[in-house]
């Protein structure tokens, strides 16, 4: 989505999808994974009559409650979506003012979608072609639109292609900038927005900087430390700006290209000390491999409020450590929820045992390496103090660095306020009444200054920049094969100076797209652009001339960056269709993927996987549980509503095996892994797939680990994971496992 | 939980012990057990209305998933005593769900983690914060030195406060990586 228009993130919000005609859900669950977000969606169609259409290979609790359910295979997305396009194009059901004004590079995607008849895409996705006409009818007509996706869409080997045609729909219609309207991605975790604004990532700093030198000065000045000092600190200033390995495939980083493992690229070493904050590891993909990684480490660190189960798959000896952090009802500090909206968390106690904080056991480490003051200096240097005070002085830092995304107007003080006054917000428009007038809950990003009141809703030119309007980012350049990237005549947000287009502010250009006369201070003071301008005189500046300070631009639904232009169907790496996986072929390997050889197209046709595993494999969450499932197995109340693992399974294919309802099951896997589970009737399933919760851990290919737990820290619930038998297989751009699609062949057990 | 059973006892016994009892209590009076041998009596109506004197409530968010629910959590003498949902809330307009709901049983799990520990010859052995930070830190150094920096991978969480994930961010840069992740690559 970021390479489409700018920002990867939600553009509208919960409480919008109220103001929705129609709403499309594409591979989530809110009914099981946002229960009470949900109930915005059930008031969209009490009280706007709005249809609800559910495109899943499972027929989930979201889907009871649709009024039209499409049972997709997995991994035929972009068939159907092509699909809903082909037919969109042909009765000219698309906004054709909208595209030209505000899209680049339609006319490919206008192409490829002729390929995708009705029929065909019954072919590829099972969806009958009736079923796909009538949810395109309804949905093409019921403007506004909102499109709503999660993991459905991102856990395949192209799901970044899924992310980037969702858009596309949305951008044919016209359902961009509106409300009820936009791509609305539900996160999963609590603050997997706020954690990903802040680059837990391995392949950019804070804020989406990247990895460049220009970023690495800019921070290391921000945050108070000699540039020379902290490339010092690296193996080299080349190793600064490369990517390192991810939550997906850290594994092949210990295990170094030995034993047929994918080869690695790491500065010369592999893998040697593992450090776990908060993460579940038990739930990424490929569990054996995991398992191996874990084994041949030179140490583990696991800091979580419970036992953090890596430290149970291991069979490791010696230096495992486990850490008791302190949950976040012990600490306070900022949570960005789905729609970009910071709330503050208060604490409600303090740590319990022995148990500390994480930023604690972060500073005490800093210590002990010698970085501790290089490590807090940033928070001081706002208001040049002694020491700091955490959170408040944390919060603000960012709030003084990020601007990218606009982060300048969360500032603890703000944020807090927020709290105190939620009651004083409208809960679908978000905005503030009485001394909140004139914000939006939870100051959405951009926040553009001190007293912006945030954007609730990205990309709505009918607002003005102050109000939380904007057009889509000039990020991509002026232009691209000779034609124009910035928007179309006439398509500025309300109220600015500039009718049409115009690139990103800059020190050099302001003056002239803003029309103003800055002062021999002003002058001095500024940054060189906009994403660097601590002093804020651009933002400043930008807002009383109603002007983006990331420009206005086209969106692309072309993206020459990536291996495929325009989204291309491609089959999963582990395809039920040997015939489709012909047509449609993976990409070719990868060398070098976030520091790790990937196969994609060898993997796909090393053999027709399909023979000897005939049965598609699906992963997803239960209502009660999140994640590794490692909080909610540890309370009895949670763990008693699901306190065995299990696989749904649709009794005509259990029948097939001699599966009886309440027996044990095996699964196996491409990669020669299984697991014993519970079988469970389901109709919820059809017969060429099962479906299984990926919470549970403790048991290891049918073998009960509980013994491996430290006394007292066994939770409620344990089980097999689903993740030791989801397929090799990796997103070609995010490296996204691909869970939502493999294969697998099961037996009675 | 009778206030009057609640001052009796935590005149006796310490605070955590007595949330252990109450756990057991609250099984026991299902069966009606307690209800005939004088131990329990009826509530007077000041104690229904308000079970916990002299408790402060904390408007806080929830920590299951990205909606971000308001939670109030009342606290009495520094333990959480119970939880309510947030009715005025603007996105969660009081709603919970079952996760949400059993944020205070997950705070006070009985499986919680309660001291560092060290596996060491495949057995757990507890130690102090401050032998477990010195050994992991020295480990660290000292891969630093000989393998580079690029021998750590750090893995933080879509768990944590936007504070703590930007130090986070902010711990890997300064040792010296780029090896570091958390869940939005799943």
């Amino acid at each position: 989505m970021a390479n489409t228009w700018g920002y990867g993130a939600m553009t509208n919000s919960l409480g919008d999808i109220q103001n929705a005609k129609a709403i499309i859900i594409f591979g989530a669950n809110p009914a099981v994974n946002h229960p009470v977000g949900f109930q915005h969606f059930l008031k969209a169609k009490e009280r706007n009559n709005a249809k609800i259409i559910v495109i899943d290979p499972v027929f989930t609790k979201t889907a009871a409650k649709a009024d039209h359910y499409c049972q997709v295979r997995p991994g035929t997305d972009i068939p159907f979506m092509y699909g809903m396009l082909h037919l969109i194009f042909k009765n000219g059901w698309h906004d054709e003012k909208f595209i030209s004004d505000r899209v680049y590079g339609m006319e490919d995607v206008m192409e490829e979608a002729k390929k995708w008849n009705p029929k065909k895409v019954e072919d590829v996705t099972g969806v009958p072609a009736d079923q796909l006409i009538q949810v395109t009818t309804l949905y093409a007509r019921s403007t506004p639109g909102t499109l709503i996706w999660a993991m459905g869409l991102t856990q395949h080997s192209n799901g970044s292609s899924n992310t980037r045609l969702a858009p596309i729909l949305q951008l044919a219609l016209g359902n961009m900038g509106v409300e009820g309207g936009g791509t609305n991605i539900l996160r999963g975790h609590d603050n997997v927005q706020g954690a990903t604004d802040m680059a837990c990532l391995s392949d950019t700093l804070p804020g989406y900087y990247g990895l460049s030198d220009g970023a690495w000065q800019y921070f290391a000045s921000s945050w108070g430390v000699d540039y020379e000092w902290l490339s010092g600190r690296f193996k080299s200033k080349e190793w600064m700006g490369k990517k390192g390995f991810t939550l997906a495939r850290w594994w092949a980083g210990v295990l170094d290209g030995k034993d047929g493992n994918d080869q690695i690229h790491n500065a010369g070493t592999n893998l040697k000390n593992l450090f776990v904050m908060g993460n579940g590891i038990t739930s990424i993909a490929q569990q054996a491999k995991v398992k191996e990684g874990l084994d041949n480490l030179d140490m583990i660190v696991l800091c979580d409020p419970f036992v953090n189960e890596a430290a149970i798959l291991t069979d490791k000896q010696d230096d495992v450590f486990i850490l008791p952090a302190a949950t976040q009802f012990e600490t306070s500090g900022s949570v960005t929820a789905t729609n970009r909206s910071v709330q503050w968390r208060n604490k409600v106690v303090e740590p319990m045992y022995e148990s500390k904080t994480d930023h604690d056991i972060m500073f005490e480490l800093a210590k002990r390496l010698g970085f501790y003051d290089e490590y807090t200096a940033g928070m001081k240097i706002k208001e040049n103090k002694q020491d700091y005070t955490w959170p408040e002085d944390a919060t603000d830092e960012i709030a003084r660095i990020i601007k990218t995304i606009g982060l300048t107007g969360w500032t603890a003080k703000r944020i807090k306020s927020h709290n105190e006054n939620w009651h004083m917000f409208d809960q679908i428009s978000g905005r503030g009444y009485g001394k909140m007038k004139g914000e939006y809950y939870g100051l959405p990003w951009p926040a553009w200054t001190e007293t912006h009141g945030g954007s609730p809703l990205l990309y709505n030119i009918n607002r003005s920049v102050a109000e939380g309007g904007m057009g889509f980012r000039n990020r991509f350049g002026l232009e691209h094969d000779g034609q124009d990237l910035l928007a179309g005549a006439g398509s500025a947000p309300k109220g600015s100076v500039q009718k049409d287009g115009y690139p990103e502010i800059t020190a050099v250009n302001i003056e002239e797209v803003l029309g103003i006369k800055l002062t021999a201070d002003e002058k001095k003071r500024i940054g060189k652009n906009w994403k660097v301008d601590t002093s804020n005189i651009i933002a400043e500046k930008c807002m009383e001339q109603g002007i983006a300070p990331y420009g206005n631009a086209k969106a692309r639904a072309k993206v020459w960056t990536f291996p495929d232009q325009i989204p291309m169907h491609r089959e999963p790496l582990h395809s039920p269709r040997s015939d489709l996986a012909k047509e449609y072929p993976s990409f070719d390997d990868k060398e070098n993927h976030f520091r790790v050889d990937t196969k994609y197209i060898s993997k796909q046709t090393e053999q027709d996987w399909s023979k000897d595993f005939p049965i598609n494999l699906v992963t997803g969450r239960l209502v009660n549980m999140n994640g590794a499932g490692m909080e909610n197995r540890a309370s009895k109340y949670l763990a008693a509503l699901t306190p065995e693992m299990f696989c749904s399974i649709n009794p005509d294919l259990a029948g097939k095996y001699g599966i009886r309802d309440g027996s044990m099951m095996w699964i196996h896997s491409p990669e020669g892994t299984k697991i014993k589970v519970k079988a469970k009737y389901s109709h919820s399933v059809p017969e060429d797939r099962i479906f299984m919760p990926f919470h549970f851990a403790g048991h290891f290919q049918g073998e009960d680990l509980s013994h491996k737990y430290p006394k007292g820290t066994k939770p409620y619930a344990i089980g097999e994971s689903a993740n030791t038998v989801t397929n090799y297989g990796y997103d070609i751009v995010t490296q996204i496992p691909e869970t939502k699609g493999g294969l697998c062949r099961i037996e009675f057990a | 939980m009778l206030a009057n059973t609640y001052e009796r006892l935590k005149t006796q016994i310490g605070r955590r012990s007595f949330m252990k009892m109450a756990a057991v209590a609250t099984a026991a009076g299902a069966t009606n057990a307690f209800a005939n041998d004088g131990v329990t009596r009826a509530a007077t109506q000041e104690e229904v209305k308000n079970p916990f004197p002299g408790s402060t409530s904390v408007k806080t968010i929830c920590t299951a998933c990205s909606v971000g629910c308001g939670i109030i959590a009342e606290v009495q003498n520094g333990v959480w005593v119970r939880q309510e949902v947030a009715q005025d809330h603007p996105i969660s307009l009081g709603g919970h769900c079952c996760k949400g709901a059993d944020m205070i049983d997950m705070v006070r799990s009985e499986v919680r983690l309660k001291h560092p520990m060290v596996k060491e010859a495949g057995k757990w052995k507890r130690l102090s914060w401050d032998d477990a930070l010195d050994r992991i830190a020295t480990k660290l150094k000292a891969s630093h030195e000989t393998a580079g920096p690029d021998s750590a991978m750090f893995l933080g969480s879509a768990k944590m406060s936007t504070e703590q994930a930007y130090y986070f961010r902010k711990f890997a840069a300064m040792y010296g990586t780029n090896n570091i992740d958390h869940q939005a690559r799943i």
